[in-house]
């Protein structure tokens, strides 16, 4: 075996796991395994309904998000200086 | 008659007290708040629930007290409530009632399907939740009546007082783990391959990949996942002090340096692997560290989370609800039915029974009148009253408790400091064995390079790994062995100080008795109707009333029920009813007293009276039973060396009798929780190594104060958060049993130090005066660490002998 082809294999599955192992540092970070058992039962409970939920949940917090920069705006627009 | 479960909480009971409900299938209820819930939960769509949960069983709805606004008050929103970037309202809840996942589901269901609520997420292994939500359009008190109205209760804690820190500790170690986990399963392959060609050849070029490919992998793992070493052995030094770290770092470093050496001028042998392995299992043994305070934090929050924030003082003529912190001694407090003392104080108006079971552990509520001491923490149970305030509320009962557990989490115990000062000495006595192998080698030979391999050699053949292994394996395999009977330890290194220990102390009830009370005589006279009787005591909860209709039970059999009128309950005494036209009365002599009936008898047991019509038809002597076979695990523990006494806050006869039955011959009583810590810290002066027993928030402080505290499972909660070792059934065996794996434990550990002591005296020699390679150091220290398995491996062996015979 040529040494280029060993390098060459070493550096991608190296670099393969590598993916991985960043996948799953991110996850931990984002507190996805705060609850382990929730992680598991997620396999148990989880259909449409849940993923319905999760979109509608998604579009509340869009639209809180909206309302309070827009009060924020309004607020600014109608500023007046104290007398 | 036949039991049959209710359809929302699966408990069982019988049939004819069931409330059933004829639709399609037939529904069966055991009380009132589960119907409701069944209900809702079948109008609003979940009841898919009752699938996910499965053969579970709930807890009944209980009807709280109407506290609701207390969530939409000032002081409590300075306090729990914080605001999101966004500006949105958030709060940390911990969710009272979960069983299950599927007790999750469903409130997080529920919660999604609120308006107004934008994020809520529950983590069912603390029952800790998370609400974001819009003010504008909810207000927090309408999200704790929506989680009440399923059936579970909600109380916000503080997530920045030690949550925080602790999760993001716990993640970072968690990281840092796995990019070393990562490194070493790669390394090893690597590793082997060049090991290989070391004994069967192997091209240079080839070997130069591979060291570079190993290179890659352990400069990380050292640097980023090694990071802890480098700062503990930083602050170590900083405060003048050798500590294990500074050995592991520096074995690390040393070697990693040299390999990195080795791998440029491709001369020698890289041991990159070694690197990666060293860093890898000590960091795991220095995690399960950090995940035990975590745990600790959660119970913590939670009894913090159920202290009131606000009280209601009276002015004049006018009532002002204020916070708990602006409350001033002098101030007038009135307290309503089931709400919570906020502070310290002394009743004015009024009298009231009073629950003090989360201080005392005692069920029994405890009456009080004009001029007794009110306490922080307790709650009011049957009248409005009014106390004057005596302290500050950080002065207080309540507060002074939770600050000593929070002191006791934090803190470490005297024998990890004496581990790490020994383990400094011996990391001390290898760095300069080290340097002088080192200078020596040089000297002698003017060759830097097989200089510094010897040097490598004698840290890495000493490195911590047998030495560190010989105490972590045999804990953890006594650990797991006390696990599968019952008895948890929250900290391995408290094996070590219950081997040590020479006194144990117990508190009475609930420890060495069941803590219950139960009937040891009955006597009847004529006129007595046994269903009469248990259609009174059936009206009460009483402790006493319990145990007299479970006695009825067993010995009586084809009571007709009757049913009562005019039950009334009269605060600490008893109870009193009317059946078709006659007075009946069940209670103590001084109930008894009140209703003008003479009873002339005494006994040195607690007493209950049955009259019917003012005249006695039975009297039942009770007594709190002895816990089985206590007197024979007392006696062994007296055998064994141990030192028993007794400190109970029961009086003095009722102490001295089961003391005496038992076979222990100290006996401290009357005692307060501050009494009982006192007696340990006496312990301590006389040189004793204390271990306590107990179950209450009584005995909490003195938990927290003994080397080594072990809780009843059935225990209080913050009794339980304090002690280091839980017995999970109760029993005193399983007392004895955790001596006798402590010592088993222990035993195995001294082993395992001297065998490792034994292969540093032998191997460090021969290291120093150059017969041994790094490889062949790393193997032998591979090899040693394999022996201290095995031997720890004896202890399950051994207790299973002894347990089959």
């Amino acid at each position: 075996m040529s040494s280029s082809i060993m390098a060459m294999m070493i550096g991608i599955s190296t670099f393969l796991g590598a993916l991985g192992l960043a996948a799953l540092i991110w996850g931990v970070r984002t507190g996805q395994f705060d609850d382990e058992s929730k992680f598991i039962d997620g396999a148990r409970f989880d259909g449409e309904d849940e993923l319905r939920d999760a979109i509608k949940m998604d579009e509340k917090k869009k639209k809180a998000q909206e309302k309070v920069k827009k009060a924020k705006a309004a607020k600014e627009k109608n500023y007046m200086p104290p007398d | 008659m036949t039991q049959v479960a209710c359809s929302h909480c699966h408990l069982k009971f019988d049939e004819s007290v069931m409330i059933i409900e004829h639709k399609s299938e037939i529904l069966y209820f055991c009380c009132k708040g589960c119907e409701g819930v069944y209900h809702l939960l079948k109008d609003e769509g979940l009841d898919s629930f009752y699938e996910k949960l499965g053969k579970q069983t709930l807890n009944p709805p209980v009807t709280l007290k109407d506290d609701l606004n207390r969530f939409d008050l000032e002081g409590f929103k300075n306090k729990y409530i914080k605001i999101t970037e966004d500006g949105l309202n958030q709060v940390s809840l911990i969710i009272e009632g979960i069983h299950c996942s599927a007790c999750v589901w469903l409130n997080e269901k529920v919660l999604h399907r609120t308006d107004g609520i934008i994020e809520a997420s529950i983590n069912y292994s603390n029952n800790k939740a998370k609400i974001i939500w819009d003010d504008d359009e909810i207000k927090l008190s309408h999200i704790i009546a929506k989680i009440r109205s399923i059936g579970y209760n909600a109380y916000p804690y503080d997530p920045s007082l030690q949550e925080e820190q602790s999760i993001k500790e716990r993640n970072e170690y968690y990281t840092r783990i796995l990019l070393a986990v990562f490194a070493s399963m790669n390394i090893m392959w690597l590793a082997i391959a060049q090991y290989a060609g070391y004994f069967t050849g192997i091209e240079k070029e080839h070997k130069n990949i591979l060291s570079i490919g190993q290179f890659i992998l352990a400069t990380p793992t050292l640097f980023y996942s090694g990071w802890v070493f480098f700062r503990g052995a930083y602050y170590g030094l900083k405060n003048h002090f050798v500590n294990m770290d500074l050995l592991v770092a520096s074995g690390a470093l040393l070697a990693y340096a040299y390999s990195v050496y080795a791998m440029l001028t491709q001369r020698g042998e890289v041991y990159f692997d070694s690197v990666t392995m060293i860093i890898t299992f000590v960091l795991v043994g220095k995690y399960l560290e950090v995940l035990s305070k975590k745990r600790a934090s959660d119970t913590l929050d939670k009894i913090i989370g159920t202290m009131p924030t606000e009280a209601t003082i009276i002015q004049g003529n006018e009532k002002e609800l204020i916070s708990v912190e602006n409350i001033t001694i002098g101030n007038i407090i009135e307290l309503k039915p089931g709400e919570k003392v906020a502070v310290d104080g002394i009743l004015e108006v009024g009298s009231a029974s009073f629950d003090e079971s989360s201080l005392t552990g005692e069920n029994e509520p405890i009456h009080k009148k004009s001029g007794d001491d009110i306490l922080s923490g307790t709650i009011c149970l049957s009248s409005v009253v009014r106390y004057k305030v005596t302290k500050r509320a950080n002065d207080s009962l309540l507060y002074t408790i939770t600050e000593l557990l929070d002191d006791s989490i934090t803190k470490k115990p005297k024998i990890e400091q004496l581990a790490n000062s020994i383990s400094g000495h011996f990391s001390l006595s290898i760095l300069a064995i080290s340097l002088l192998t080192f200078g020596g080698w040089y000297w002698i030979n003017g060759s830097f390079e097989s200089a510094l391999i010897i040097a490598i050699s004698v840290i890495v053949i000493a490195c911590p790994c047998a030495l560190g292994l010989a105490t972590p394996m045999a804990t953890l395999i006594g650990i797991s062995r006390a696990a599968s009977r019952g008895i948890l330890f929250k900290e391995s290194r408290m094996l070590e100080t219950m081997a040590k220990s020479t006194l144990l102390a117990l508190d009475k009830t609930g420890t060495i008795t069941e803590g219950k009370p139960s009937v040891i005589s009955f006597q009847t006279e004529e006129g007595f109707d046994p269903a009469m009787l248990l259609a009174l005591v059936h009206s009460s909860n009483h402790p006493v009333s319990q145990s007299i209709e479970k006695y009825l039970h067993d010995n009586y059999s084809d009571m007709t029920i009757i049913d009562l009128a005019n039950i009334k309950s009269i605060d600490a005494k008893g109870v009193r009813a009317e059946y078709d036209g006659n007075v009946l009365a069940g209670g103590n002599e001084a109930l008894m007293k009140s209703l003008g009936i003479s009873t002339a008898v005494t006994s040195e047991h607690a007493l209950y009276i049955f009259a019917l019509s003012d005249k006695v038809v039975a009297k039942v002597e009770l007594q709190d039973k002895i816990k089985d076979q206590a007197k024979q695990i007392i006696g062994e523990l007296t055998n064994q060396g141990m030192k028993v006494v007794m400190l109970t806050g029961d009086h003095k006869q009722s102490a001295c009798n089961i003391a005496k039955q038992v076979g222990i011959e100290e006996v401290h009583h009357s005692l307060l929780p501050v009494d009982k810590a006192k007696h340990i810290d006496k312990f301590h002066k006389d040189g004793e190594i204390v271990v306590m027993a107990g179950d209450g928030i009584n005995d909490a402080i003195a938990l927290a104060k003994s080397d080594i505290a072990i809780a009843m499972g059935r225990g209080a909660d913050i009794a339980i958060e304090v002690s280091d070792i839980v017995l999970l059934d109760d029993k005193l065996e399983s007392l004895l049993n955790t001596f006798t794996i402590s010592k088993r434990t222990f035993a195995a550990i001294r082993q395992n130090l001297g065998f490792s002591l034994l292969y540093n005296i032998i191997t460090i020699p021969l290291a120093v005066l150059g017969y041994v390679t790094p490889m062949l150091a790393a193997l032998s220290m591979s090899l040693s660490s394999l022996v201290v398995v095995a031997n720890s491996s004896r202890i399950k062996l051994k207790s299973n002998i002894k347990e089959n015979r």
